[in-house]
């Protein structure tokens, strides 16, 4: 997780913000108001100009891990593996950021405090007919750094989600979670595609043009999502089950969702 | 590539049908997926109409294709190499009994037929099919149809000829029909086709291997009881098919003992020869010593037990009670003295029960109640005789002056005799009842008693009742003749008939009918253990002991015929085991391969 915060209430940590901690953070003019306590004399000796000191403000961040439990997660093994072992590591990041952490996973199921990388085990069941993202209503905290894992292969309008998602947010990070075949399906012939969640079933020869159409259609879903990250300052990152966890999470890193300690 | 039943390619229209199926009816494997709305938008299979779409080659199309086109080439039975063809060979064998005849040097000429047909065997090889045919009144099989070489050696070696003197026809039909288009046909007898009765033989080879020899033979024996004088007597007739007379010995014997034992000098020709006997000694048995043909040498003759036929005359005193009783002196094996089994009485009687087993003949006015109108009649003729009743055998009822015809009501008697609508003589009674057999004449006034038809009706109508005694119809038969048998009461077990060692079933009846069977000698009716009667079966044929006519020669030849095809089974082609193999793992790859690889794959996915 960013190990300095962007913002959140008044507490123990520093924020990114400018607050009332000991610990020095700039100088700027000075105003008519500010505190005479705060005016660097030595530099008005130095500079016959006013100045104030800055800093650093102290937070106490708060952390809502948002998970898409719903089955299209367990379409495979190996997506359900990899789901749940990045649940694991985002898990483990929020404990080790001594945040008060919580994991949602849809409206209907209360939040719960995340304390240990175990606490996450209990969740993962994916057996929820639609997506946590899909349901109007999230309980998310004021001013939490938001964390949302989720394939997002759900009709949805990426702009709205997104809004949605971060509004009186702290800070968001999205991470798509999908197989490589969802990705980038290849060429198989006859199919009966079933939805996992219940919502039809489509009898299609998937054939070269099909196949490229589905990649179009499925980089739009993507690249909406990061257009729509990127307009409200949100953090996103497309991962593949079938990468390492070791790359995922550098990957992650690399995204500025994780930060190495 | 041949194929043994072109037929079978028709299941080559599995194919279309199988591609039509997955045209029509596509049954796509599952696979599930999250975002199914983002194919939805793509072009989408349509589940029918009339838009042409191409067929998608599934690996499930193609296996399904493979296995029908395997298993409908195995139908059509596909062969690498074409059928192998065989020799079929067809050998009717004479199985007279002249073909037991032995030569000087103690072979016979069954020998030399088996060493031939044999040697036919090995010239066409082990693959050669083989059927061997008996010839006789009721032609067999002894081998085949068809059979291997292996398999029609032992029929052969184990052939034993012993039949009567039969016509080789029937044989030779049998052999030809199953010899077809495609089998050589061979007959093998003692004798050259014109000897045989088959001057016209075409079509085959004939391999005559016989040899002439001199021989002589019992042709003809009888045995007849002399109840008078308490003997009997035997009658033998001896052919020497020989230029020269022939010296033999011959012995009569009764069970374990010797009755005669005499030297005959038998001239060429036939001869006859009577044997007086002792009564009540039994069946005898006659043997000639050996010579060439064995078959003749014995006979042996049951001691018959002559039916006596009781009759009753209850006739009133009158010309016709006397012209019966001279009738029926003139007949042998009649009695008065026994119980009745033959009444002769008024007509008017015929309506009253009769005793069990008593026929009745009623001379005379009917009874009362049979009769039409009491006006009897006259007829000099014409008669009109019921020829096949045994009853009217011989009769002609010429110049017969009939008196005193009383005229009968209708369906009273059944006719035998009428003049114009006027029964004479009638039959009553047959199946649940005793016969009866009214003559519906005045004795006193006609001249039937004086006429020959009078001891010729006398006599018919005892040898009719004779005929229904119990007892065996004779005691000494040929070979293949009809034993016609009628037991005294209901079997008490099981019936056999046992022959030289050989006991066959027969029906639990009281009338019996079989065949004498072959070789003969004593033939016992057993009831259970009990044995009921004893008969003699003789091979008596004078043309089977003349071994004059035998030659050696080969007459005709094979016609050529285009062989059997080897009908093996498939599993000596090895393209049926690949193309069952094809087959197999083609179903079983559609089946549980291709589902399990699917399920795979949408795990690894």
């Amino acid at each position: 997780m960013p190990r300095t915060p962007i913002g959140g209430r008044v507490g123990e940590r520093l924020g990114a913000g400018t607050g009332s901690s000991l610990e020095f953070q700039d100088y700027r003019p000075y105003a008519p108001g500010d505190d005479l306590r705060h005016v660097d004399w030595a530099a008005y000796a130095r500079s016959e100009m006013l100045a104030v000191r800055l800093y650093r403000e102290e937070v106490s961040p708060r952390i809502d891990l948002v998970l898409d439990t719903s089955r299209s997660i367990r379409v495979t093994e190996q997506k359900l593996h990899a789901f749940a072992s990045l649940s694991a590591l985002l898990a483990c990041a929020c404990a080790s950021t001594l945040a008060d952490s919580r994991v949602l996973t849809g409206a209907g199921a209360a939040p719960e405090p995340i304390h240990a990388p175990e606490d996450i085990e209990r969740h993962l069941a994916f057996e929820r007919p639609l997506s946590a993202l899909e349901e109007g209503y999230l309980p998310f905290r004021r001013r939490s750094l938001r964390l949302v894992m989720s394939d997002f292969l759900f009709p949805h309008d990426p702009d709205a989600l997104i809004a949605r998602l971060a509004r009186d947010s702290a800070s968001l990070s999205l991470i798509q979670l999908t197989l490589r075949g969802e990705a980038e399906p290849e060429v198989e012939g006859g199919r009966r595609l079933v939805d996992i969640e219940g919502k039809g079933e489509l009898d299609l020869v998937i054939d070269g043009p099909a196949v490229h159409e589905y990649r179009e259609r499925f980089s739009r879903l993507r690249l909406g999502l990061a257009v729509a990250a990127r307009r409200t300052g949100a953090r996103f990152a497309h991962v593949l089950c079938e990468t390492p966890l070791r790359e995922a999470a550098r990957a992650l890193a690399a995204a500025g969702i994780l930060e190495p300690a | 590539m041949t194929f043994v039943t072109p037929i079978g390619l028709v299941a080559l229209l599995t194919i279309p049908a199988i591609v039509a199926i997955h045209l029509f009816r596509r049954r796509f494997p599952r696979r599930a997926v999250a975002g199914l709305f983002l194919w939805q938008s793509v072009r989408q299979t349509p589940e029918g109409g009339g838009k042409i779409t191409r067929l998608p080659i599934t690996t499930s199309l193609i296996l399904e294709c493979l296995a029908a086109l395997a298993l409908a080439l195995i139908l059509a039975g596909a062969r690498l190499s074409p059928a192998s063809v065989s020799e079929h060979l067809v050998v009717l064998l004479d199985d007279s009994a002249s073909m037991a005849a032995v030569n000087g040097a103690g072979e016979s000429t069954r020998d030399r037929a088996v060493r031939r047909v044999i040697a036919e065997m090995d010239r066409l090889g082990a693959g050669a099919r083989i059927t061997i045919v008996q010839s006789g009144i009721r032609p067999s099989v002894l081998s085949g149809p068809a059979a291997l070489d292996v398999e029609a050696r032992p029929a052969l070696h184990a052939w034993t000829p012993e039949a009567p003197g039969h016509s080789l026809a029937l044989g030779l039909r049998l052999a030809r029909e199953l010899a077809g288009t495609n089998g050589k046909l061979m007959v093998v007898s003692d004798v050259p086709p014109a000897q045989r009765g088959e001057p016209g033989f075409v079509g085959g080879l004939w391999a005559a291997v016989g040899e002439r020899l001199g021989n002589v033979g019992i042709t003809a024996a009888q045995r007849t009881p002399a109840i008078a004088e308490g003997r009997g007597a035997m009658s033998l007739t001896l052919a020497n098919h020989a230029d020269a007379s022939a010296k033999r010995q011959l012995v009569v014997s009764a069970g374990e003992k010797n009755i005669l034992t005499r030297d005959l000098d038998v001239p060429p020709g036939t001869s006859s020869l009577s044997i007086p006997l002792p009564a009540n000694i039994g069946t005898v048995r006659v043997a000639l010593s050996d010579d060439a043909l064995v078959r003749d040498n014995a006979v042996v003759l049951a001691e018959p037990r002559p039916h006596l036929v009781g009759v009753e005359n209850h006739l009133r005193e009158g010309r016709g009670r006397d012209a019966l009783v001279r009738a029926l002196g003139a007949l042998s094996g009649v009695t008065q003295a026994a119980a009745g089994h033959l009444a002769f009485a008024d007509a008017a009687t015929l309506d009253k029960p009769a005793s069990p087993g008593l026929w009745r003949v009623g001379f005379g006015r009917p009874p009362a109640a049979w009769v039409r109108n009491s006006e009897a009649t006259d007829f000099i003729g014409p008669f009109v005789l019921e020829k096949r009743h045994p009853l009217l055998l011989g009769m002609t009822l010429g110049g017969v002056v009939w008196t005193g015809a009383t005229p009968l009501a209708a369906n009273t008697v059944r006719p035998l005799v009428s003049a114009g609508d006027q029964v004479l003589i009638g039959a009553i009674g047959g199946q649940s009842t005793d016969p009866a057999i009214l003559v519906n004449l005045d004795l006193d006034r006609t001249n039937l008693i004086r006429a020959p038809d009078w001891p010729v009706l006398i006599s018919n109508i005892v040898e009719i009742r004779r005929q229904n005694l119990p007892g065996p119809e004779r005691w000494n038969y040929r070979v293949g003749e009809w034993v016609r048998v009628r037991l005294a009461a209901d079997p008490k077990s099981a019936l056999r008939v046992r022959s030289a060692g050989v006991e066959r079933p027969l029906p639990a009846a009281r009338q019996l009918e079989f065949l004498a069977p072959s070789p003969g000698g004593a033939l016992q009716i057993l009831d259970g253990e009990d044995v009921l009667l004893e008969l003699g079966v003789n091979f008596l044929d004078e043309s089977e002991t003349d071994l004059r006519r035998q030659a050696t020669a080969d007459s005709g030849a094979f016609v050529g015929a285009s062989g059997l095809r080897a009908e093996s089974g498939p599993e000596s082609d090895p393209l049926f085991w690949l193309l069952l193999t094809i087959a197999g793992l083609a179903i079983l790859a559609n089946w549980c391969l291709l589902p399990a690889l699917a399920r795979s794959e949408r795990r690894a996915y």
